[in-house]
């Protein structure tokens, strides 16, 4: 598989990103069928995620923590260090496309798919079931996507 | 500056005299374990402690670096012949500055804006260094660490914009700063007289901490901070 990181921000949501969506929240325990707000420029990405959003990450979390009870990864794996690179290297070349120089917003791209990355791992080492929210949202990613979050009630993607 | 000729290469390393070989694996073992040490017990518990996904977000990328740096030292201490024990942090006791439980966000603030400065001036001590290994880990290390110290600033500058969230950060820069000139050795240091000597290092224990405890005045100032008594 050859992911796209970072390449279809912006861009009209697929129907297949929509399902991919309603999948993630659903098994999160959120509505399926959230509002969606299409983020479309790198400044209003991080304005959006410059709010909080305590459910959504707590949800994630309580879910990090149940899969972590039966798989432990090691953050200093070689091979996991080099996935961070090219994902902190495709968010930059992405920025810089769109005319985006923003040092410590591109570093927040890149620690979002680092985040999103580690929880697919740790999914398939705790061997969920396919469609597990975590493999979802790793889908999006890989894809060319950022999921932003759920802010207010709204489901946000770049 | 010590007229120690270069050393380029991990062969022409283990060509060396015992004593500068004893030297740089003493240098690189520290900055492996710090780097671990401070992954662990600061930068990847403060992302549960971050206010937004952006912070969790940038805290999770910084993380991530500090990973990657113990990975560079770490590579290099195998080639140059430092065990593998002496490099686990269960069986290494940390740093004071690592016994610093992390308790809030400004804590961590703090940490980046004050610990990251003087990680940068071990590092930036090491840009001219003999083993040239070494020397490219330090240059690779550098922006990066830079990088964090800035982070920690920035989100400083934010913090006290409130009466009360200078209180904290102040409390903060309270509980953590005493500890942190410490790192730099002790004064008249025969190890770092030997590191001088072999060019690995530039500069003095105290020179260094005199210069680490101005560059964090001149840093803290402009935030209405002040420093205690180190």
């Amino acid at each position: 598989m050859t992911e796209a990181w970072f390449t279809a921000l912006g861009e009209p949501l697929g129907e297949e990103e929509r399902r991919e969506i309603a999948g993630y929240l659903a098994g999160l325990g959120m509505h399926a069928a959230l509002p969606i707000h299409l983020i479309k420029t790198w400044n209003q990405a991080g304005e959006t995620c410059q709010a909080p959003s305590d459910d959504w990450w707590r949800a994630e979390e309580d879910e990090r923590a149940r899969l972590e009870r039966s798989a432990r990864l090691d953050p200093a794996d070689p091979q996991w260090l080099a996935l961070n690179e090219a994902l902190h290297g495709a968010a930059a070349v992405a920025a810089a496309r769109s005319g985006c120089a923003d040092a410590a917003l591109i570093r927040v791209a890149a620690g979002a798919a680092s985040s999103a990355a580690y929880q697919a791992r740790l999914a398939r080492a705790a061997a969920v079931a396919g469609g597990h929210p975590f493999l979802r949202k790793y889908a999006l990613y890989c894809g060319g996507r950022w999921p932003l979050g759920i802010y207010d009630g709204v489901f946000a993607i770049f | 500056m010590s007229a120690y000729p270069s050393v380029k290469t991990v062969e022409e390393f283990k060509q060396q005299p015992e004593d500068y070989q004893t030297a740089v694996r003493k240098i690189v073992r520290s900055h492996a374990l710090n780097e671990l040490y401070g992954a662990q017990v600061f930068d990847e518990p403060a992302i549960r402690l971050a206010p937004t996904p952006y912070a969790k977000w940038l805290t999770c990328r910084v993380a991530m670096e500090e990973y990657h740096h113990h990975v560079r030292f770490r590579e290099l201490a195998d080639q140059i012949g430092v065990r593998a024990e002496e490099m686990d942090t269960r069986h290494k006791r940390p740093l004071n500055i690592f016994e610093v439980p992390l308790e809030s966000w400004e804590q961590f603030c703090v940490i980046k804006m004050l610990g990251d400065l003087a990680e940068i001036l071990q590092v930036e001590d090491l840009l001219h260094c003999s083993f040239v290994p070494l020397r490219n880990i330090a240059r690779t290390t550098m922006p990066e660490e830079k990088f964090h110290a800035q982070f920690g600033l920035d989100f400083c500058v934010d913090l006290v914009e409130t009466e009360q969230g200078r209180a904290r950060v102040q409390k903060a820069v309270n509980g953590f700063y005493p500890e942190v000139p410490k790192f730099f050795g002790a004064s008249g240091s025969r190890n770092n007289q030997l590191y001088r000597q072999f060019g690995i290092k530039l500069r003095s224990n105290e020179d260094m901490r005199a210069d680490y405890m101005a560059r964090a005045k001149s840093t803290v100032e402009p935030l209405g901070i002040t420093l205690p008594n180190a």
